[in-house]
């Protein structure tokens, strides 16, 4: 009920075996791979770069919610990421993996200034200031127009490495980024410092207590989340060709949470599955124009009526019913 | 430059937005105190309200006294079939509420923009006058706005703290279960606490739109404020509330005349940034003891 307990509803929700869960990433990876190939029109690569992007932002922010923090500044640090590679390209010619890696370590930096400020707060209050937080950055992006182009953003973004120009090699370069960051998540989550953040959002005192530096554990993950999705914001701007603050919004730090949530913010799953949908669906909704959105908002409080836990909890429930039926057959 | 003029402006123009950001706030906050939802839908419902009477108002041509209230009315008692049908599956559940009523803005906004298209149009002006009062000229539309505002919150006020009804809101508010033991019927009570907020979203949506302009979009605003104020003042406070829009409306009045709009929203983001540092629980809101 409270804010600092947000998914306890997902709680329980009984997952596939180690076996099964790797057979999913052979799969998906399998389909990232080959998906060009079964499917070579543009649209779709477009659409899979799309996905593999935001699929970044998703998992960084499910490191931060697994930690019991709700950022809604999220796409506020993808921006400042995005701004700053694309501004030392254009203005300062700072070549290619350099750029990439500014574009990393910025937001991250701004993430270990502010970090201990203002993760101390908790629950809705940590929401709420990160919003704040949020706008004023959007703000600022709008306004420094003499650094930022304003409103009107900044036109001809040079691709991110050089000669690689088509979009079928930006789309394998995303897939790859995106590749690494999940991975480096589920490592996260999956290690020791996995239990600490669990620790750390059940009980934070008690985590103390147990002789976990807690502020700097909070802090040393929100850089990471926020390196993470500042790659996001570099390859979203060379995929564009274009940067403007209204891509980093607070509608789209609310989409990361909404990803996570429709998903089923309880597992990394929950947050690819979220991701995944989230893009696909206004695709599939294409053919209803006008209607596009209003179904969307519809299927989003259907969803999050019917399953608490997300997509996920469909993924449970069927392998219980498995389990269940493997169950009477050898009885 | 702080001529006896420019003063005027801006205590008016601070009163009215003060009295509409208290409306929309007070809706907020008490939506978060009774049912913990954190009500995405809310700018929503404001945009209704500017529809309805734009409707009302500038196309049946109502007396200007009854198409006001009748407007914020007609999308109350649409908000309660929401209420049925939506709201009330997510009652205390605090982050599929916040998901389900994004759901609902969505679908709000966008039916609005199928219906009514993209474009802004305008509420005709109920009073043209400028009143002079001691050397200072004052826009009778200003002040009308403010005094609707002041009249419905005196209601509001009263309600909450003279009736029965007001006293099991106010119950439930603290503890649905110990309410509910109590013999209050919270289900009736809900649904009188989602009737209020939304009349008085509508109604400060209707104002909004008068004296700004009207259009799909317009709730994004509202929203934004009701956000801000609702920090200023404590999340669920109600007299937090009423506290945080006079604040905002005022600071906002003086710093746009002054120094434009740009700075205004730096400033006010910027305080409520630090306050949320410094004492999270807002200006009049309690300490969350529950916190872990």
């Amino acid at each position: 009920m409270d804010a600092a307990q947000p998914f306890a509803a997902a709680r329980g929700v009984v997952l596939p075996r180690n076996w099964a869960t790797a057979a999913g990433i052979t799969a998906a990876l399998a389909l990232a791979v080959g998906w060009p190939l079964l499917i070579g029109n543009p649209f779709f690569i477009t659409l899979g770069t799309t996905i593999a992007l935001e699929l970044i932002g998703a998992t960084s922010l499910h490191l931060l919610l697994r930690m019991g923090h709700i950022s809604l500044a999220h796409a506020a640090f993808m921006g400042i990421g995005g701004y700053t590679a694309v501004l030392l390209r254009m203005r300062m010619d700072v070549p290619f993996p350099f750029d990439l890696i500014a574009g990393a370590l910025a937001p991250a930096l701004l993430a270990l200034v502010i970090g201990p400020v203002i993760l101390r707060l908790s629950g809705k209050y940590f929401a709420l200031v990160t919003f704040m937080s949020g706008e004023i950055v959007r703000l600022s992006l709008t306004q420094w127009s003499s650094l930022t182009g304003g409103a009107n953003g900044i036109f001809g973004v040079p691709p991110l490495v050089p000669g690689l120009t088509s979009g079928l090699q930006f789309y394998y370069l995303a897939v790859l980024i995106s590749a690494v960051c999940i991975a480096l998540v589920a490592r996260l989550l999956t290690g020791e410092i996995g239990r600490v953040m669990a620790s750390i959002r059940e009980s934070e005192r008690l985590a103390a207590c147990s002789g976990i530096p807690v502020v700097r554990v909070k802090v040393t993950v929100f850089a990471i989340a926020s390196a993470m999705v500042g790659m996001q914001g570099v390859l979203h701007a060379h995929h564009l060709h274009y940067i403007d603050p209204s891509a980093f919004t607070s509608v789209q730090s609310l989409n990361f949470l909404v990803m996570n949530i429709i998903g089923g913010a309880d597992h990394l799953i929950g947050a690819v599955a979220g991701a995944v949908f989230l893009v696909i669906l206004p695709e599939l909704l294409r053919d209803y124009q006008g209607l596009q959105q209003i179904l969307f908002g519809i299927i989003l409080v259907i969803v999050m009526a019917g399953l608490p836990g997300g997509l996920v909890q469909l993924i449970g429930l069927g392998w219980r019913a498995a389990l269940d039926l493997r169950r009477r057959f050898a009885a | 430059m702080l001529t006896p003029a420019i003063i005027g402006q801006i205590l008016v123009n601070g009163a009215s937005l003060s009295a509409i950001y208290v409306l929309i706030a007070l809706g907020f906050t008490l939506l978060f105190g009774i049912m913990r939802v954190v009500n995405f839908a809310h700018g929503a419902f404001a945009m209704l309200g500017g529809y309805a009477l734009y409707y009302l108002y500038g196309s049946l041509g109502l007396p200007y006294v009854l198409a006001v209230p009748a407007a914020a009315g007609i999308v109350a008692a649409a908000g309660l079939a929401l209420e049925v049908l939506v709201f009330r599956w997510f009652y205390n559940r605090l982050m599929p509420g916040m998901i389900g009523s994004l759901g609902v803005n969505l679908a709000l906004v966008f039916s609005a923009v199928l219906i009514w298209d993209v474009y802004e149009r305008s509420i005709p002006p109920a009073f043209v006058d400028i009143v002079r009062l001691g050397g200072v000229l004052l826009p009778l539309d200003r002040l009308v706005v403010t005094g609707i505002a002041a009249f419905v919150l005196l209601l509001f006020w009263l309600l909450m703290t003279r009736t029965r009804q007001g006293l099991a809101m106010r119950a439930a508010a603290q503890d649905v279960e110990i309410a509910e033991a109590q013999g209050i019927d919270t289900i009736r009570i809900y649904r009188l606490a989602f009737f209020i907020a939304v009349f008085m979203a509508a109604l400060a949506g209707g104002l909004y739109a008068q004296t700004y302009s009207l259009s799909p979009f317009m709730g994004e605003r509202p929203l934004l404020v009701a956000f801000i104020v609702v920090i200023l003042g404590g999340m669920g406070s109600i007299p937090g509330a009423a506290l945080g829009g006079i604040i905002l409306g005022f600071v906002e009045s003086i710093l746009s005349t002054l120094y434009g709009a740009a700075t205004s929203s730096f400033v006010s983001f910027g305080a409520v940034i630090l306050l949320l540092v410094l004492r999270p629980w807002g200006l009049l809101g309690t300490p969350d003891t529950m916190r872990a």
